[in-house]
């Protein structure tokens, strides 16, 4: 078993409490994204793994073995860092198979797999370059080329892609998937970008202030976050969250003092649930805007509308709410009334004190 | 352009005059030590020697083992800046690499030795060395020299560049420390050694108060003791003389710089470059 397993890990500077009380596990083969902005403890949690940061408090296993002692060099780690970390004064080939050598690899294998890597990832004919002398994307290759020589049980990125631009940044990932698909290994991936983790995560754990939001395939953290941090940092523009009143005596609900007609799904539901203050989420992309009265819809006025190329978003003040809705058209003159329709069944409910999500009706979904 | 070649011009002249006085005393040296010691007094305008001669160098040569007393001078750099190379690199790498309790104290407390004057250390030194017996011998000079609180800082701020996860890669490759500081923190720090190194050699070979406490006997003098010799009130004045050791003490020295010039002036210009 080649799972990574985190049992109230509790990690610490001095006084400040980097990652507060994590359970989580990785299961064998799959690609785990760590994803959180920036400060949330998702590096240092990747650092726990690698054995380069030590636990404060709780325990790690990797495989079925308690790791929180064993030193970084018998944890059969492979690891990409963020600079990429390349010995300057090593050339390509060097920097690949130095640490194999070190190992005592015979050289048959040594040159078998550093073969196979420099084919992959098209580096034939740079083997003898120094690090300095290589693009961005080159040195992203060597160090990747470094860590999947290793053929190691675990393999760590660490914002391998955040240095590179956007668009060598699309090639590499569809690479670093077709890695992991060659070599199956337990695959963890430090990004704060949620695009990235969409795309190469099979499981997201979305991490904020050192706890664990939510963890999910992107799928349903997309269209079931957990709470309102995971709706508001999974999607852009963000989700919009207002608040919204519910009165139980004839089950009807108000968004910025005006009644919205929930399905009756919902309407029960909320009631059962019981919690008393209530907020809505729905999408950007989930609203349907008009500049005529629509049957569902709630009158707001145009703020200012932002060009995102596809489409438009436009800022709309309900009552004193900011909202957020894309539209094919940029025609919303600033200050004139809108009308604004949610998709109902699109909409998310959270607890406001918690800011945990109450859930869905089962019929929905 | 040519507004900034212009702007350069006062730069240039006071270049110039620093060279002049640097170089002054060089010229001055070389030039007097092929004059006859009439010559040195009377012709004091001019550099260069009007009737040239050997018989300064001949007069040293004869009247002490100048290869014996080189050799001296020249196994105490070696040997002090060998050990202090070593002993700084191991120190810095530990400052840098290592986490321990009472890393930044135990620092502090060793760069502020830098600041301790010699004349505070002189005597403990000398006292602990005449009980070893080493007084008169030249491992009695070497012994307090072994290590050295401005190496240890050189090297660290050398290192402190070095990325760290350069260090962590090697980690996860399983590697030891030993490993490490030979293959990837040494070739990294090599220029930053090196002037390091050539500065303690020149230091070392310089020295003169502490091998005159402790060197008694003239066969385990070293160059700059000889060189007092012909300037002291006991031995006369004989400044031709003086002239043609001071030469004859500067070739070593000057020859290694020469040599590694490159990476002299690269550690002080590399701090601006990452």
């Amino acid at each position: 078993m080649k799972e990574i397993r985190f049992e109230n890990v509790c990690k610490s500077y001095g006084k400040t409490e980097v990652v507060k009380n994590l359970n989580l596990t990785i299961k064998e083969g799959e690609r785990l994204i760590l994803l959180g902005p920036s400060g949330c403890g998702k590096s240092t949690t990747l650092r726990m793994i690698a054995g380069l940061e030590d636990i404060t408090s709780g325990s790690l296993y990797m495989g079925d073995k308690r790791v929180n002692e064993l030193p970084s060099g018998k944890r059969n780690v492979g690891m990409v860092f963020q600079n990429y970390a390349l010995y300057p004064h090593m050339n390509v080939i060097q920097n690949i198979t130095y640490g194999l050598k070190v190992q005592k690899f015979p050289k048959d294998e040594i040159n078998l797999r550093t073969d196979a890597a420099l084919g992959m990832l098209q580096l034939k004919g740079y083997e003898n370059r120094l690090p300095k002398d290589l693009s961005g994307g080159q040195r992203q290759r060597v160090a990747l080329a470094r860590a999947v020589v290793k053929q190691s049980d675990y393999f760590l990125l660490d914002e391998p892609l955040s240095n590179l631009d956007a668009q060598l940044r699309v090639s590499a990932r569809k690479e670093l998937v077709k890695i992991h698909e060659l070599y199956k290994q337990t695959f963890v991936y430090v990004t704060h970008d949620q695009v990235e983790a969409m795309t190469v995560g099979d499981r997201i754990a979305l991490m904020y202030q050192g706890h664990l939001q939510m963890v999910d395939t992107p799928e349903n953290v997309y269209n079931r976050p957990a709470n309102i941090f995971t709706a508001k940092f999974i999607g852009s523009p963000p989700m919009n969250v207002i608040d919204m009143a519910f009165d139980n005596s004839n089950d009807s609900a108000y968004l910025a003092g005006q009644e919205i007609p929930l399905q009756e799904e919902w309407r029960n539901y909320i009631r059962q649930t019981g919690v008393k203050e209530l907020a809505f989420g729905i999408r950007p992309e989930h609203i349907t805007l008009s500049k005529t009265q629509l049957k569902n819809g709630l009158k707001g006025f145009v703020k200012y509308v932002e060009n995102h190329g596809s489409s438009y978003g436009v800022y709309i003040d309900l009552e004193g709410n900011e909202i957020i809705a894309m539209s094919e058209s940029n025609k919303w003159p600033p200050k004139e009334a809108i009308y604004v329709e949610p998709r109902l069944d699109k909409m998310h409910v959270f607890d406001k004190q918690t800011t945990n999500s109450i859930g869905y009706p089962t019929s929905i979904r | 352009m040519k507004t900034s070649r212009f702007k350069s011009i006062p730069w240039h002249i006071v270049f110039m005059v620093t060279i002049v006085i640097l170089i002054f005393p060089i010229i001055f040296a070389i030039g007097m030590s092929f004059k006859p010691l009439e010559d040195a007094y009377n012709n004091t305008i001019n550099f260069l020697p009007i009737h040239p001669t050997l018989e300064n160098y001949l007069t040293f040569f004869d009247s002490m083992d100048v290869l014996k007393i080189t050799s001296n001078t020249f196994i105490i750099a070696s040997v002090v800046t060998f050990f202090k190379v070593i002993t700084s690199f191991l120190a810095a790498y530990a400052f840098v690499f290592l986490e321990f309790k009472g890393k930044n104290t135990l620092y502090f407390l060793l760069i502020s030795m830098i600041f301790i004057p010699f004349s505070i250390t002189m005597i403990p030194n000398y006292l602990v060395i005449s009980d070893l017996g080493l007084s008169d011998s030249i491992w009695g000079v070497i012994l307090p020299q072994l290590a050295d609180a401005v190496g240890i800082f050189l090297l660290r701020q050398s290192m402190k560049t070095i990325p760290t996860s350069l260090i962590e890669v090697a980690r996860l490759d399983n590697l030891g420390h030993a490993r490490i500081m030979k293959d990837i923190v040494l070739p990294l720090v090599k220029p930053a050694i090196t002037s390091t190194g050539i500065w303690f050699f020149i230091l070392s070979w310089n020295e003169y108060v502490w091998p005159v406490l402790i060197l008694k006997t003239v066969d385990n003098y070293t160059l700059p003791l000889a060189l007092q010799m012909y300037i002291s009130s006991e031995g006369g004045t004989n400044f031709t003389v003086a002239m043609a050791v001071a030469v004859i003490t500067m070739i070593i020295p000057l020859t290694l710089y020469l040599m590694f010039q490159k990476y002299i002036i690269g550690t002080f210009t590399s701090s601006g470059i990452k």
